[in-house]
């Protein structure tokens, strides 16, 4: 009697489907890479060096932004949360309100764009900020 | 008369014609990540919520890490090294977006270099790269 044995026939890799699937998968993950590098943030608008803008007195609210991070209007240390309010209560009466912001150069970066933050959310289109030392307004109070 | 019937042969779909697919995506995607390539310098980023993206065609990131040092593309340059790359890549590209990378713990003051540098040549737009808070 005649036995057949079964011949073993080895798996085509390419036949499969495997090393399609592996090659999708490596696709997936660098799509995924490249989106990652998008940035995000704010874009700002820088004015010219020596350029002034002429704003009346009463539109103007004027912050200090010190190197501990406090904030100061008119002299009165304020939250970021009131400092929200009376952004809000000013617009509401001048609607033409600039919001002028002196940065200590010292100031944790983060402070800073915390105060961009709540400047876009309440979405004030006059907004100016420059750098000061505010070391001496912070010795007088 | 015996009739031969024909047998039907079931369709067959090529799989290995569906790998090389994958492979000549996989080449193109993973050049293109490469060109896309950033090296990045050890900061942390700063946080806020109210987001847009930044991101433009062609892009310049300068990278401020905590002690105000200046990078582009992982290389450490002083103020007139930034100041010459900014104003070559302008002059190639006076479309360029230029992002700041700072770290959030870093004085404002070397933010504002950067900015100094680009009011200097005449650049009116930049873009602080932030990282999204309510995504953490």
């Amino acid at each position: 009697m005649r036995i057949r044995i079964p011949r073993r026939t080895g798996a085509d890799i390419g036949e499969s489907g495997t090393l399609s699937d592996l090659a999708f998968l490596l696709i997936i993950f660098f799509i995924v890479i490249a989106v990652f590098n998008v940035n995000r943030g704010f874009l700002l608008g820088l004015p010219r060096p020596d350029s002034k803008r002429v704003v009346q007195r009463q539109d103007l609210l004027q912050a200090d932004l010190a190197r501990d991070g406090s904030i100061r209007v008119e002299g009165r240390v304020m939250s970021l949360s009131e400092l929200s309010t009376r952004l809000r209560e000013t617009r509401r009466l001048r609607p033409n309100m600039t919001f002028a912001l002196r940065i200590d150069p010292d100031t944790p970066y983060q402070r800073v764009v915390d105060m961009i933050d709540l400047v876009r959310r309440l979405d004030i289109d006059n907004f100016s900020f420059s750098m000061g030392n505010l070391s001496a307004l912070g010795d007088k109070e | 008369m015996r009739v031969q019937r024909k047998k039907r042969r079931r369709p067959i779909v090529p799989i290995s014609a569906m790998s090389d697919i994958a492979f000549l995506l996989l080449i193109f995607i993973m050049l293109i990540s490469l060109i896309n390539y950033r090296r990045e310098i050890p900061i942390q980023y700063p946080e806020a919520e109210k987001l847009e993206t930044t991101q433009s065609e062609k892009n310049l990131e300068i990278w401020v890490d905590r002690s105000g040092g200046l990078y582009v593309q992982g290389v450490r340059y002083d103020r007139s090294g930034i100041e010459g790359i900014v104003a070559e890549g302008i002059m190639r590209n006076p479309s360029l977006r230029i992002h700041i990378l700072a770290d959030r713990d870093t004085p404002y003051k070397n933010v504002h270099t950067v900015m100094e540098i680009l009011q200097t040549l005449q650049h009116r737009v930049v873009s602080l790269v932030v990282r999204d808070r309510r995504a953490e």
